[in-house]
């Protein structure tokens, strides 16, 4: 049995994500000692991992329990984690298109400001800012 | 002419028997108006993210995506009804 201190060494994370792990149920200890220490079996190392590694992969806390479920239970098969694992990525991808966009219009903005000595009144990055926001509000009353 | 796509991963079961129920459909609506597209999602990606699906499976009609799961046929019927009119 091991201690949280040592679990969470094992398993290369903090006791206090271990704590709070347990407290979003997604983690218990195998039992606790008479003084009410928990204690934890190699079964919670595993777990960890999991989460650790599902965490990498950009799975929330929510959809890990979600995976942690479909692991435990009988009816679920190979597809189904698929299946929450293309969802994913589908949303991964989403992101990183949204991120292009932001992106590209940040180097448009760049683009525009030629003399970095101007006053910042008129700096023509703020402008460029506050005109789309104009337009933006304008466009949303005519919406 | 309809083009309907359906976007799903290969060897979902699920997914095999619902599909082959709609596509019997479109095949008895269409009669040459309407084009069936399995679209495997793993290998168009890019085209699924670009019309905003967000989870497998899914049905786009003329590129534009109108099914986030697959529907029951009374629904699929009504929408390609809409659209042949």
């Amino acid at each position: 049995m091991l201690t949280i201190g040592k679990l969470a060494l094992q398993a290369d994370v903090t006791t206090d994500a271990v704590r709070y792990y347990e407290k979003e149920g997604l983690l218990a200890p195998a039992r606790k000692t008479d003084a009410g220490y928990r204690l934890y079996d190699e079964d919670a190392v595993r777990r960890l991992r999991f989460i650790k590694q599902a965490q990498q992969c950009g799975f929330s806390l929510t959809e890990i329990r979600e995976l942690l479920t479909l692991k435990n239970s009988d009816e679920a098969c190979c597809k189904d984690v698929k299946s929450v694992a293309i969802a994913k990525k589908l949303q991964l991808e989403h992101k990183v298109r949204a991120l292009q966009v932001m992106s590209q219009a940040l180097s448009e903005l760049i683009t525009i400001c030629n003399n970095e000595t101007r006053p910042l009144d008129e700096c023509p990055i703020l402008a460029a800012l506050e005109t789309s926001m104009a337009k933006q509000l304008k466009g949303d009353r005519n919406a | 002419m309809l083009k309907v796509e359906v976007f799903s991963s290969p060897g979902c079961g699920k997914c095999t028997q619902a599909k082959s129920m709609l596509k019997a459909i479109v095949e008895e609506m269409g009669q040459g108006r309407i084009t069936w597209r399995d679209v495997n999602i793993l290998e168009e990606m890019d085209y699924a993210v670009e019309l905003g699906v967000m989870s497998s499976p899914a049905i786009a009609i003329d590129s534009k995506l109108v099914f986030s799961s697959l529907p029951s046929p009374d629904k699929l019927r009504a929408e390609l009804s809409k659209r042949l009119v």
